[in-house]
This record gives C-alpha cells, structure tokens and sequence, in this order.
C-alpha cells in the first residue's frame, strides 16, 4: 500500500491537487511498459504507441515483471503512482507470441482488459514519408459490422476510443487534422489496425478533397483474452456530475410563427379577501348620499344654464 | 448555358468529394470518429495482396465523409486561431477518477450561506498614499508585518497604558493568541466534518437526537452503576429506567452458596503453587515468538528461490520508484 505523501510546500501541494477526482478530469494517461520477456515486434509495437500518445504517456525503458491477467495489484500500483489511467504491456512467449496487453483504469482499479497478438507489423520507422506532428488529436474510423453486433467487439471499439480520443475538447482547428486512425474488425477474430496521413487536396469546393497516405504503425490485431467491464464499475464510471449535465431550457416555447412564451403564474387571487376599506370608490353609498350627488351634479347643470 | 458548361469543365478538374454508400454512415463529431457499419469485402481481406489497398480506398471514403461534416460546422474566430466548435459528444466514455465529494461546510459556511454573505477576494496591489504607487499588500515589495519594527517604527502608548510595557511584545503576544484560536478552529472544523462524514451525515447537526441518546446508553453500561454517578453534560438529562441489578438479599440459599464459595475458591482455595491460568497463557505466548521467526525466515527462503539471482536492491528500487523505469 502506499502510504499516503502530505504535501510540505505550496508546489507539491498544487501537485497533489491536480491528481484528485475532478469534475473536468485531465487527459488520461498511459504507462507503456515491457514484461519480463520480449521481442524486438514487441518492443517497437511499444515505442510506437508511446509516440502516438505523447505527451500523455510514460515509457518505461525498463523490463518490469508484469502479468496483467494474474496480477491486479502490480496493475493498480503502477497506476496510482503514476496517475496513468491507461496501461500497455507487451510480451513475448512461445504460448503467446508477441502479446500486447491494453488495460483501462477506473479510480486506480482494472475496469477492463484486452489482450491482442500483433501479426503483421509495420513500425513508423519502416514506412517512409512524412509523420504527424506530436500531441494532436487523430481522426477514427471504425469499419465493420462487427463493432456494432459483437459484445466485445463494442467494447474493444469504446476502449479505442478513450484510448486514443478520449480528451475531452469544444473545437479544433481544422487545420490540425493530420493523421487518421482505421481500425477493422473482421469475421475471424482480428482487428486491423492502420494509421494514415491525410493530405488535404483541392477540389473546387470549399471541402477539401482527402487522400490518405500511409505513415504509422499498421498491425493485425488477433484478439485474445478479453475481460469486458463489470456493469456496477461500468455505471458509476459512466455517471456524469451534474455540473457538466447540460441545462434544460424551462418554460420557453416557440409557436409556429416563430414567437417565444414564457408563463408566469400568479397563483389564486382570493376574492373575499382584497383589501377593499382604503379605496374610496368601493365604499358603499347610503340613500342620502345619492341625493346630495344628484343635487350637486343639477345644482352645476343649473349654473352652467344661468350662465348662459 | 455557357457558364454551366465552363463550371463543369472546371469542377471536372478535381477529384469528387462526395462519396456514396449503401448503409448510411454514423459519426461521433465530438470524438472526430466515424462507425461504418457496411459489409466488408471478405474476400480482398482474407488476400494478403490486396487488403492494405482495399483498407486506404475504404478508410479514404469514410474520412471524406467526416471531413465534410467537419467542414460544415460553424466556426470561431479566437486568439489561438480559426476553431470549428464542436457539438456534444454522443458516445459514453467512462471517467478517470470517481466524482468528487461534496467536503462538509465549516461553521463560517454554514453561516454564511445562511446570511448571504459573499466571498469578495482583495486584490493583492494596494494604493499607497506616501509613494503614489501601487504596492504589493504582502510578499516581495509588500508592506511589512504589522506591528514589527520594519512596519511601525514607534507604537505609541495608550492613554492609560503603562509606560514601561513594551508595546512591540505586546501586539506580537495578540497576533499569537489569534493564531492559535484560528488553529483551534480550524482543527474543530475538520473534527465536525470527519465525524459527520465517517457518519454518512453531512452536518453533525443531522446526528438523530435518537442516535445520540443510544450512543450514549450504551457507552453508561462500562461502569457499575450504569452511568447514574457519572459527571453529566450540561443538558443531559438523567437515564431512566437502568439500574444495577443486584440479586435478592432472600431466595435462593443454593445459588447464593455455591456463588460465595467460588469466589473463596478463587482467593483462598488454590492449593497449587504455580498459578495454573498464568502458566498457560506465558507458554501460549513463548510458542507463537518462537514459530513467528521460523514462519519468517521460511517466507523469505520462497521469496529467494523465486526471483532469478535474489537481488534484494532491485526489488526496493522497483517499490519505491513506482516501478523499474
């Protein structure tokens, strides 16, 4: 267990804070890490996806004795003290050659866990061309049916999602739109994995024409072990403070000409209960008094007739 | 028309930008992402030849499709440059860390909330008259703690003060005194919210008069007398209805018998000379010492034969650095 670290200066303590649960949460990140045993496959599937998820990532230059589906607790330590969200471990073994492992955390504990053998690999390194820039945000394709019918199938199509798009973000520059991710799922078990450049060409219009190039890595996925999420963990991971829910506009309605209503309620007017004794003209008027109103208004009648 | 004709001309320069597709395809803009959920070509998948080309052709199509969606969203101009603005996102991605938890509120936010007092924070540059500039109120280039030489050079005695006080001493002695009843506070205020929140309470007001009084019963039962002799808060009422039971002065001759001779049994009517009761829970004791050490060293053995070559260091490096970079 770690021992939990008090904060001895204002720095470590902005430090500290910035790692506790938010409401708007940091872009997650990942600890990319070798197992005991590994191939030179292995090891450049790892150095790639490091270059990909820079800055938000953590290279680990050393091997660590892992094993991601025996051990939780080695999983949950690497992931609070490294506040890494995300894990990648690669191995190598004759029982399963050339093994990544990806696993996503929810608070510090494995909420789910994908293993692939990587077949046909291209590094980055072995494509030539232009590469993309570092830290910018891919574009994600996702081909196949499969995605959409397959429980894990759906589940490994979410998970690349947070993985590689899950910075949560209002605008982008379009301008910024350098590389595209396309992962397929085919019918036997194997995601294909491929990594384009695009290049914006002309095309008369003001949407430009897309043509891909290819950059990145490119591997075929077969997928392995695969351990979904627990539903408890997976509905209080989803749940989304009512902060950021968005407002609903109450009491407006647009009719069909185009007017905005609003209501406002008055509530029930008590009719027996007005006050009535300080206005004079509710007050009541006896015989006498009607008199002496209709002799005033004759007596000016009166008047006005002499006058004339 | 001419003018149809030479637009025609033109646009057939360059390559189309619209694409077309059987099952209409789904995007997340938010997330940049595009689902196509049409069949895949099976056979050219299968074909190690011709994947990678079916794969750019088919990827080429379906980023064009987002693209132009991309393209059409309204755009902002700010600071950082040209931004499209995204809508919400659509997909359902699970969070990092829980949601945070609401901290209890402290007394002065109790009160304050309750009052309608706001929190105005004071800017750190004050106008200082002697100068005519603006200067920091604390820090660097800020005015000096009050009461100390560099601030007040001369503290003038009070009217009826005494006039060999030292008024320096004085004022430090005060700000001390407030330093402490704010620490005091402080420590009562995290006190308040621990209790109510270990609780499940978010004020320790909410504590039911109930619980308290339950609390409160049981925690009597420690003495004799069940808490009638005990020192009293000061709006504690008095425990009804415990009392000490003791048994009849006449009834049962028997039990009253057997009852006294046993406590005799005990004081007087040992006739062993070691203490049978106390020898048993020494050597209880002497027995788990000595298996402790043994248990130990045999965990450490497995530990050694396991790791290749027993290299202690690492293993210390590896827990402390979070694991070997």
């Amino acid at each position: 267990m770690l021992r939990t670290v008090k904060a001895k200066n204002a720095r470590a303590k902005r430090f500290l804070k910035n790692r506790e649960a938010k409401v708007h949460e940091n872009p997650k990140n990942t600890l990319v890490v070798r197992g005991s045993t590994t191939s030179q496959v292995v090891s450049d599937a790892l150095k790639d996806l490091y270059a990909l998820k820079r800055p938000n990532a953590v290279y680990f230059s050393k091997k660590n004795e892992i094993k991601p589906f025996e051990d939780e607790e080695k999983l949950e330590f690497f992931s609070r003290k490294n506040d890494t969200a995300h894990l990648v471990v690669g191995t190598h073994s004759k029982k399963r050659p050339h093994n990544l492992t990806f696993v996503r955390m929810y608070n510090h504990t494995v909420l789910d866990m994908y293993e692939f053998g990587i077949e046909n690999p291209k590094s980055m390194n072995s494509i030539p061309g232009p590469k993309c820039s570092l830290g910018l945000k891919p574009l994600m394709v996702f081909n196949g049916d499969r995605f959409e019918s397959d429980e894990k199938c759906k589940s490994i199509k979410n998970f690349f999602l947070d993985f590689f798009n899950g910075e949560e973000t209002s605008a982008i520059n379009l301008a910024g739109l350098e590389h595209v991710i396309s992962l397929t799922a085919t019918p036997d078990d194997r995601i294909l994995f491929r990594t384009y450049s695009i290049e914006m060409k002309k095309s008369g219009l003001k949407t430009p024409r897309v043509e891909l190039a290819e950059m990145g890595p490119n591997y075929d996925l077969k997928m392995k072990r695969v351990n979904v999420p627990k539903l408890d963990m997976w509905k209080s991971a989803v749940r989304v403070p009512k902060e950021v829910k968005p407002k609903k506009a109450k009491n407006i309605e647009v009719d069909e000409m185009g007017d905005k209503y609003g209501r406002i309620h008055l509530g029930k007017q008590e009719i027996d209960k007005i006050q009535t004794r300080k206005m004079k003209g509710l007050r009541k008027r006896g015989p006498d008094d009607k008199e002496d109103a209709e002799e005033d208004t004759a007596a000016k009648k009166q008047k006005v007739d002499e006058e004339e | 028309m001419d003018v149809t004709e030479i637009l025609e001309a033109h646009q057939a320069q360059f390559k189309p930008i619209t694409v077309e597709k059987l099952v209409p395809v789904d995007f997340d803009i938010n997330m940049l992402v595009t689902f196509d959920t049409n069949a895949l070509d099976e056979k050219t998948l299968k074909s190690k030849t011709n994947t990678d080309k079916y794969l750019l052709e088919l990827t080429r199509d379906n980023t064009q499709l987002i693209v132009n969606e991309l393209f059409k969203l309204p755009v902002n101009s700010a600071d950082a440059g040209v931004l499209a603005v995204l809508p919400h996102r659509k997909s359902i991605l699970p969070r990092e860390k829980e949601l945070p938890k609401d901290k209890p509120l402290t007394r002065w936010e109790k009160f304050a909330k309750v009052k309608g007092i706001q929190n105005s924070k004071r800017e750190r540059m004050v106008y200082d008259e002697e100068t005519g500039a603006y200067k920091p109120r604390w820090g660097y280039q800020g005015a000096k703690e009050e009461g100390t030489v560099a601030q007040d050079w001369v503290i003038p005695v009070p009217d009826h003060g005494d006039p060999m006080e030292d008024q320096y001493a004085k004022v430090r002695e005060e700000k001390k005194g407030r330093s402490e009843t704010n620490a005091k506070r402080q420590r009562r205020n995290q006190e308040e919210g621990t209790a109510a929140t270990l609780a499940g309470k978010k004020d320790i007001k909410e504590f039911k008069k109930h619980e308290l009084q339950t609390a409160i019963a049981a925690s009597k039962q420690a003495t004799a007398s069940l808490g009638k002799f005990d020192a009293k808060l000061k709006h504690e009422t008095k425990m009804k209805g415990i009392t000490h039971q003791f048994s009849e002065t006449i009834g049962d001759v028997k039990a009253e018998k057997n009852s006294s001779l046993d406590i005799l049994k005990k004081i007087v009517g040992k006739n062993d000379i070691v203490n049978t009761e106390k020898a048993v829970r020494m050597q209880s004791k002497r027995e788990y010492a000595a298996n402790f050490d043994n248990k130990k060293k045999w965990a450490d053995k497995k530990k050694f034969e396991n790791k290749k070559g027993g290299d202690r260091k690492r293993d210390r490096d590896d827990k402390k650095k979070g694991g070997k970079r």
